[in-house]
């Protein structure tokens, strides 16, 4: 008899997973936090993606100099809502707004954190110093409108992508853009060719909206923001003020450190500030920057749906975009291509061959349904985004698990009573009564080889 | 990701009494500028909350109502940073500042009236600034709107019907209205805020005005429902006559157009219908308001 160990590892798709304002921040070190809350803008975007009970009781305590018990805030909540009222305390805690503390008589009690306490009342009353980048500025002689912002964030955004989707128009790409796609593992380069090439988390990410790749594009770049010399702390804080700035008025660049200027000219490249020049002392924000780690996104500011699908599968999308018909392309078999309009159609292959590259039904369903044409009554037929789901099922029919086999024995009554045992203990996995195999699995394997020898050496004594 | 908020915004239209005759300015327990600074705290506040939450603020006395913000002459953007302030904030707190000065300054021109404040007209300017976004709102957008009332005026009921009109204005448009008193208990707006599920409050303390505002009129009618709010007042539904605007008890009610009068009249003042009366009149008692309310 022999046992043969064959292990193989399920290849669970992963999803790509864009994490939270919070959840970033969260994982940050308690003095990178109290550092951030230092300014104002940083606990102005904290406290928005607040929960609502949590914001209310961050308001009512921002005017209360005394740690308050935790009871007291408990009974601010009516008793049905326990479990939001949980939610709210243990983000509150873990974001390190207000630390515990505790009140004569030893009661235990919560204090807003003095630094985002003062920093809140800072954003909300005046006073302090003013944010770094809104230093007096004359009238900007070439003044750009919002519609050329936007054109630009869009355009600037686009050529991400389009590289990305590998499309020939590799100019206008700086080189850290590139460093980030790689170092995200959206792209990576293969041995022998030059060009970087997409990766499943890319594919993935292209069907995300927007702000949420321009959010998980900017984590990951931050995430490489120190090797390059920069603060992190700083850089963070000048992004959440550019989320706190107007769309289409001009700030200046006066007064901001070397390392800053850096990093300005960074955001520039992904097009989340528009600057004329290098050295024009002022910049616009875009709705890329504005828009950035919100949940959802500001209905004004989405772009404007392309789609049909109809209930033939076929997907009818108005636009002159390459990159746009390069993401259609990604899932659909694509037909006839107009001047303002592509058909594709959805079929088996063509999604099947989406989902073997790492894009999963959901995210394809979300694609369609997002950008929809909005008089549409139903922006996705039931029918599409079912079938979708039943082929993304289908690919699913196998699971593996790691598992011993054992073959080759030499009598029914050994291979039985082995497999009994196996049952016995729960760790059978397959077993054939013709072939004599057994299968079990790895846990398990230690206790069936034990008892295998003990039996072996019974079996040989008599 | 939590979409069916994210297209939810909560309008709130502050309405600020600013008449110089309420008894909390002539007594001099608190200054108008110290509850206009109180104010505008709150409105940011609300602000703060969300970044697709709108305010908007009317000053009334009694003569003139004046839309204080937003100011269309005025539009975010053009003013610096002068502090810490985020630039929206500075932006309502200048706009603010500035055009309630230029109501006072007008009004000081004036007489000075001894009547009531003008709710009315200025509950009406509310509902048609809601009416005018709930219009231009895109589709599947979702906008709660509420009226806050701040006041110090006293009880009487010179405003009474128009007042109770738009009231009932309200209720239909689902707006809620709630009243924060700086002094007395106002039996005309305890009923507004009881008609429309508003929250009506009278103050104890004046000292605290900013901690109030913030606990019992920051949270929306769909958060308070989770917290625990005080409760509510008993509303006094007693009307007020139509001939001399006193409260009554009992009292005479046309039958053509419902009028209420504390004094029996040939003639209905309201309607001018003329009653035949044969036999003497006995009082009647007048039907309390509950029964229009189902």
């Amino acid at each position: 008899m022999a046992s043969t160990g064959k292990s193989v590892k399920a290849p669970k798709s992963k999803t790509l997973r864009c994490r939270t304002l919070h959840e970033y921040l969260k994982s940050l070190s308690p003095s990178v936090l109290d550092r951030l809350y230092n300014h104002p803008s940083t606990c102005l975007a904290v406290y928005r993606e607040l929960s609502e009970i949590a914001k209310h009781y961050v308001i009512r305590l921002l005017f209360v100099e005394q740690p308050v018990p935790q009871a007291v805030i408990a009974s601010w909540l009516s008793k049905t809502h326990a479990k939001e009222h949980k939610e709210a305390t243990d983000t509150l805690t873990e974001l390190r707004v207000w630390n515990e503390a505790s009140v004569p008589g030893g009661l235990s009690a919560w204090i807003l954190n003095p630094i985002f306490k003062r920093n809140a009342k800072v954003a909300l009353l005046g006073g302090g110093k003013p944010w770094s980048m809104s230093a007096k500025l004359e009238q900007d002689q070439k003044a750009r409108d919002l519609d050329f912002l936007n054109q630009y964030a869009l355009e600037r955004w686009e050529c991400i992508l389009r590289f990305m989707v590998g499309s020939q128009q590799t100019e206008g790409i700086s080189a850290d853009a590139v460093r980030t796609l790689l170092y995200a593992e959206l792209m990576k380069c293969n041995e022998g060719s030059e060009s970087p090439v997409i990766t499943k988390d890319g594919f993935q990410f292209l069907l995300l909206e927007t702000p949420a790749q321009v959010w998980y594009f900017i984590l990951k770049y931050l995430e490489t923001v120190e090797t390059k010399g920069l603060d992190l702390v700083e850089c963070l804080t000048f992004l959440f003020q550019l989320k706190f700035s107007t769309l289409g008025t001009d700030y200046s660049t006066e007064g901001m450190s070397e390392k800053l200027q850096i990093f300005l000219q960074h955001l520039r490249e992904f097009g989340l500030v528009y600057q004329r020049k290098r050295k024009a002392g002022r910049f616009y924000p875009t709705k890329l920057a504005l828009n950035m780690a919100t949940r959802g996104t500001l209905k004004q500011i989405r772009e404007p749906g392309f789609l049909i699908v109809e209930t033939n599968f076929r997907v009818y999308a108005y636009t002159d975009s390459n990159l746009k018909v390069a993401l259609i392309g990604l899932f659909t078999e694509l037909m006839y291509r107009f001047p303002n309009l592509t058909v594709g159609v959805l079929t088996r292959d063509s999604v099947r061959a989406a989902l073997r590259s790492g894009i999963t039904a959901a995210q394809i369903i979300g694609f369609l349904r997002l950008h929809a044409l909005p008089t549409l009554a139903t922006p996705l037929p039931p029918v599409v985004a079912d079938q979708i789901q039943l082929w993304e099922g289908e690919r699913e029919r196998l699971t593996t698990t790691e598992g011993v086999l054992y073959s080759q024995f030499v009598s029914q009554a050994d291979f039985e009573k082995l497999r009994d045992y196996a049952q016995d203990l729960g760790v059978l996995t397959w077993q054939n009564d013709k072939k004599r195999t057994v299968v079990v699995t790895k846990q398990g394997h230690s206790d069936i080889k034990k008892f295998w020898v003990h039996h072996q050496k019974g079996s040989q004594h008599s | 990701m939590n979409e069916d908020t994210d297209s939810e915004s909560s309008l709130l239209v502050v309405i600020f009494d600013t008449s110089l005759t309420q008894d909390v300015i002539i007594n001099e327990e608190i200054k108008l500028s110290e509850c206009l600074e109180i104010i505008i705290t709150f409105v940011n506040s609300h602000l703060m909350l969300k970044s697709n939450n709108k305010i908007a603020m009317i000053t009334c006395d009694s003569k003139n109502c004046q839309f204080i913000y937003p100011d269309s002459t005025n539009e975010p953007g053009q003013l610096r940073q002068t502090d810490g302030q985020y630039e929206l904030f500075t932006h309502v707190e200048k706009t603010i500042r500035k055009n309630v000065q230029q109501f006072l300054v007008k009004t000081l021109e004036g007489e000075i009236g001894h009547h009531d404040s003008l709710f009315g007209a200025a509950c009406s300017i509310a509902l048609c600034y809601i009416n005018r976004l709930e219009n231009e709102k895109s589709l599947g957008d979702k906008m709660n709107s509420r009226i806050l009332i701040i006041t110090g005026c006293g009880n009487s009921g010179d405003q009474y019907i128009p007042c109770m009109n738009t009231f009932f204005t309200a209720q239909k448009q689902n707006v809620t209205i709630d009243v924060c008193s700086l002094q007395n208990e106002i039996t005309l707006l305890q009923q507004a805020c009881d008609i429309t599920n508003g929250v009506f409050l009278k103050l104890p303390q004046l000292s605290s005005l900013l901690q109030y505002l913030l606990w019992v009129f920051l949270p929306d009618p769909t958060v308070r429902k989770k917290l625990v709010v005080p409760p509510p007042v008993s509303v006094d539904y007693r009307p007020f006559c139509f001939c001399h605007h006193e409260l009554i008890d009992i009292g005479f009610v046309c039958s053509v157009c419902l009028a209420i009068y504390c004094k029996l009249s040939p003639i209905c003042t309201t309607c001018e219908v003329v009653f035949k009366l044969k036999a003497p009149m006995k009082p009647i008692k007048v039907k309390k308001k509950k029964m229009i309310k189902s």
